[in-house]
C-alpha cells in the first residue's frame, strides 16, 4: 500500500548568508502492507511528524520515493496531489482540524462536496457515515459545540466519508483522555477489521503503538527496524 | 466541485463579513454608477443633438453650393451642371433655386410685406418633397406660391406715430392680416438705381398656394416662391445678374444663369454617401446631414470613450477596495483554506472560489449601480428642463436630454466592472491558492 524508498529530507532556515541546514530524515526506508495497522513510533523531534507529512504530500521531499497504492506520489504537483488526496487518503489530525464555521454534517459533507457529488448522493452518505461514529444525533452542532472525542469523530467521519483505502493520524488521541482514547482504538481497529482500511499511526503513546501488526521506530530521523507488536 | 456548490460556498463565505461586504458592494457600485451617468452625458447629448439636426431636415438631401475650378476660382451651379446632376445614380430629383437679389414688397388690398423672392422649378420641387398645406402649385408665370408664414409679415400702414409691431417682432393685433391667401392678386414692387434714383415697377401675382407648416415650431417661412420666368423679368428690368438693384462691383460679366440653392435628393439614405463622393471627384462643393452626421459621431464617440474612460478610473478605485476585501478574506480564511487543501481540494478549486466571490461582489455592484444610474438619469432628464426654464426663463428646446442609457452603455459598464473587479480579485485568489497546508492547520497564517 504505502512504499517509501530511501526517503530523506532538511529544513533549511534563515535568509542565504546565515542558512542552517537541519538534517530530518536521512535515508528512511519502509512499507505498509494493504489492511495492515502501522504505528511509528520516536522521541520529540525525531521526525515522524515531518515523515507523514511528506507521505500526505504536504512536504516536498529533497531525496527518495513515496508510492502509494502503486503511484509514485512524490512526483506529483500539488494539484494532481490534491485529486490524490480526495481519492485516495484519509486524515485524523491531533487538533481535529474542522472548520469551525460549518457543522458537523458540513463538515463531513465537505470532500463529497469537492469531489463534485449530487446532494442527494452526499445526503445519504454523510448520514450514513455519521451514524457509523454514532453522531447523527449532532449532526447540527458546531465543533465549538462538540467534546474533543466527538470532535475527532466527526473528523474521522469526515476521512471515512469518502471511502478510502488508507487513513493517515497524526498523533490522532494526543488531545483525549484514556477513556475516550481506548474507543478511539477501538474503532480504529473495527474499521481496520470489518472495511479492510489500512492505518499508519503516528503516536508516542504506548497504548496507541500496541494497536499496530508492525511498530516502526524512528530515532534522529533513521528507521531504526524492529517488530515490537 | 460543481457550480451551484462553489455558489453557495460563496455566499456562506460572504455572510461571515457583513459590513466589510455591504461596503465593497457600496464602493462598486458608486464606481458603476458613477461611469453609467457620466458617460450617459455623452450618449444623451449625442441623442439629442442627432435629433435635432434630423429633425425637419431630409437626410436624403445633398446640397451643392458651388464648383471649385482650379485653385481659388469658383463657380455658381449652371443649368449644365443641373443637366449631369440628373444624369447620377440614385438622384432621385434636382431641385433649383435661385435668390433674387433685393427684398421686393408685396402688397394686397391695404397690406403690404416684405420678404425674399425665391424661383423654384416646380415639377423637381415636388419630386423632392415639397408640399402644400392649402391651394395649388402655380401654373401659369405670374402664379406664386408664399411660406406658411407669410400672412404673418402683412400689416396695415401704422397711424401717425403708432408703431405696428409688439415688442417681440409680431404684428399688432389691429394690423395684422387675417384673411384667405389662396387666389390673392398680390402687387410686387422691385426697385433698380439709375444715377442716384430709385426706380420702381409693380409686376401683379396670383397666390394658388401655401406651403405646409415645417414640424419646427419658432421656423417661419416667408418666402414669396415665384416662377422663372417673373424672376427674368425683374433681370430684365434692374439689367443685372440675379435682379440685384445695382451693378454689383466686380461681377463677373457671365451671362449665363446661377442657381443658389441647388440640392440633389438621392433615392434613399445609403445612396447619399455614393452621389456625395461622385460629386466631390467633380469638384463640386457638397453638404449634406450624411456626412455632416459622420463627423457629428466621430466626435461624439471620441467624447464618449473619454466619458467611460474617466468613469473607469472611479471603478478602478472601487476595485481597490474589492483587493483589499478579498486580501483579508483570504487571510482570515486561510486556516480553513489549509483544511481543504489538506483534504483534497485542487488549488484551481479555491481559485474558483475566490475569483467567483470578487465576480459576485462586482456583479452585484454593477446591478446595484446600474439601477441607481437609471434612477439618477431619469431625475436628471426630469429636472433639467425646469432648471433651464428657471435660469434662461424660456422653454428648452422639445426633446432635449442630457442622460441617455442606451443597452449598449449599460452592457458596456457591466462588462468594465465586471473585468475590473475579476481583475483585481485574481491576486488574492492566487495568494489563496499559495496558502501552505502546515502553517494554516497550525494556525500561524
Ligand atoms: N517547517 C520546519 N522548518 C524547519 N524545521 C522544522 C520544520 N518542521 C519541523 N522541523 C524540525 O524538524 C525536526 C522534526 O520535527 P517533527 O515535527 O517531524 O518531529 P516529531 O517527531 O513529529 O516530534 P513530535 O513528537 O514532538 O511531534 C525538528 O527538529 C523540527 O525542529
Ligand atoms: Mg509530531
Amino acid at each position: 500500500m504505502i512504499e517509501v524508498r530511501e526517503l530523506s529530507h532538511a529544513f533549511e532556515i534563515g535568509k542565504k548568508e546565515k542558512k542552517t541546514v537541519i538534517p530530518v530524515l536521512v535515508d528512511v526506508s519502509f512499507s505498509v502492507e494493504k489492511g495492515e495497522i502501522v504505528t511509528i513510533v520516536g522521541r520529540s523531534g525525531s521526525g515522524k511528524s515531518t515523515l507523514l507529512n511528506i507521505i500526505s504530500g504536504f512536504i516536498k521531499p529533497k531525496h527518495g520515493e513515496v508510492w502509494i497504492h502503486g503511484e509514485k506520489v512524490s512526483d506529483y504537483n500539488e494539484g494532481k496531489f490534491a485529486d490524490f488526496r480526495l481519492a485516495y487518503l484519509g486524515f485524523i489530525f491531533q487538533s481535529f482540524q474542522l472548520i469551525p464555521s460549518m457543522t458537523a454534517y458540513q463538515n463531513v459533507e465537505l470532500p463529497l462536496i469537492l469531489k463534485g457529488m449530487t446532494e442527494k448522493e452526499r445526503q445519504q452518505k454523510t448520514e450514513e457515515t455519521l451514524k457509523r461514529v454514532g453522531l447523527i444525533e449532532y449532526k447540527d452542532h458546531y465543533p465549538s459545540e462538540l467534546s474533543g472525542g466527538q470532535q475527532q469523530r466527526v473528523s474521522i467521519a469526515r476521512a471515512l466519508v469518502v471511502n478510502p483505502p488508507l487513513i493517515l493520524a497524526d498523533e490522532p488521541t494526543g488531545s483525549l483522555d484514556s477513556e475516550t482514547e481506548n474507543e478511539l482504538l477501538q474503532f480504529i481497529q473495527e474499521l481496520n477489521r470489518d472495511l479492510g482500511i489500512t492505518f499508519l499511526i503516528i503516536t508516542h503513546d504506548e497504548k496507541v503503538a500496541a494497536i499496530g501488526h508492525k511498530t516502526i521506530e524512528i530515532t534522529d530521523g533513521r528507521v531504526m527496524e524492529g517488530v515490537l507488536a | 466541485m460543481n457550480l451551484k456548490d462553489q455558489f453557495r460556498f460563496v455566499r456562506q463565505n460572504m455572510k461571515k463579513n457583513k459590513t466589510r461586504l455591504f461596503m465593497t458592494i457600496l464602493a462598486t457600485a458608486i464606481g458603476c454608477t458613477f461611469l453609467i451617468v457620466l458617460a450617459s452625458v455623452g450618449f444623451g447629448l449625442h441623442k439629442s443633438i442627432i435629433q435635432d439636426v434630423m429633425e425637419d431636415s431630409l437626410v436624403t438631401e445633398i446640397q451643392v453650393h458651388g464648383k471649385e475650378a482650379g485653385e481659388g476660382n469658383f463657380q455658381g451651379i449652371k443649368d449644365e451642371d443641373i443637366q449631369h446632376f440628373r444624369e447620377i445614380t440614385g438622384v432621385k430629383a434636382v431641385t433649383r433655386r435661385q435668390s433674387l437679389q433685393q427684398s421686393p414688397i408685396f402688397k394686397t388690398e391695404d397690406y403690404t410685406a416684405q420678404s425674399e423672392a425665391v424661383s423654384a422649378y416646380f415639377p423637381e420641387e415636388v419630386k423632392a418633397g415639397f408640399e402644400l398645406s392649402e391651394g395649388r402649385l402655380p401654373e401659369k408665370e405670374n402664379e406664386v406660391v408664399v411660406g406658411s408664414s407669410f400672412a404673418d409679415g402683412l400689416s396695415l400702414e401704422p397711424k401717425e406715430g403708432e408703431n405696428a409691431f409688439n415688442e417681440d417682432g409680431s404684428i399688432k393685433e389691429e394690423y395684422a392680416y387675417k384673411g384667405e391667401l389662396v387666389g390673392k392678386t398680390i402687387e410686387m414692387e422691385v426697385i433698380k438705381m439709375e444715377d442716384g434714383k430709385e426706380i420702381k415697377k409693380s409686376i401683379p401675382l396670383t397666390i394658388t398656394g401655401v406651403t405646409k407648416k415645417p414640424s419646427k415650431e419658432w421656423m417661419q417661412i416667408r418666402t414669396v416662391f415665384i416662377s422663372e420666368d417673373i424672376f427674368k423679368e425683374v433681370e430684365a428690368f434692374t439689367g443685372t445678374p440675379g435682379g440685384s438693384p445695382e451693378q454689383v462691383e466686380g461681377a463677373s460679366g457671365d451671362t449665363g444663369r446661377i442657381y443658389d440653392r441647388v440640392s440633389l435628393y438621392a433615392k434613399d439614405v445609403e445612396a447619399v454617401t455614393g452621389i456625395n463622393d461622385q460629386l466631390k471627384d467633380g469638384n463640386y462643393m457638397v453638404y449634406s446631414i450624411v456626412n455632416e452626421m459622420k463627423q457629428i459621431n466621430m466626435v461624439f464617440t471620441i467624447l464618449k470613450i473619454g466619458l467611460l474612460f474617466i468613469g473607469t478610473i472611479a471603478l478602478i478605485i472601487a476595485s481597490i477596495g474589492i483587493y483589499n476585501t478579498m486580501t483579508m478574506a483570504v487571510t482570515e480564511r486561510a486556516p480553513d483554506i489549509g483544511i481543504m487543501k489538506a483534504i483534497g481540494a485542487h488549488p484551481k478549486t479555491i481559485k474558483r472560489i475566490f475569483v467567483l466571490e470578487s465576480s459576485y461582489i462586482g456583479l452585484l455592484g454593477a446591478l446595484f449601480g446600474t439601477i441607481v444610474a437609471y434612477g439618477i438619469s431619469y431625475a436628471v432628464n426630469l429636472a433639467l428642463p425646469l432648471v433651464l426654464e428657471r435660469v434662461f426663463e424660456e422653454a428648452p428646446p422639445e426633446g432635449l436630454m442630457l442622460s441617455y442609457i442606451p443597452w449598449s452603455l449599460t452592457l458596456i459598464s457591466v462588462a468594465i466592472c465586471l473585468t475590473v473587479t475579476i481583475f483585481s480579485g485574481w491576486r488574492p485568489a492566487k495568494r489563496a491558492t499559495q496558502v501552505d497546508v502546515l502553517k494554516a492547520m497550525r494556525r500561524e497564517v
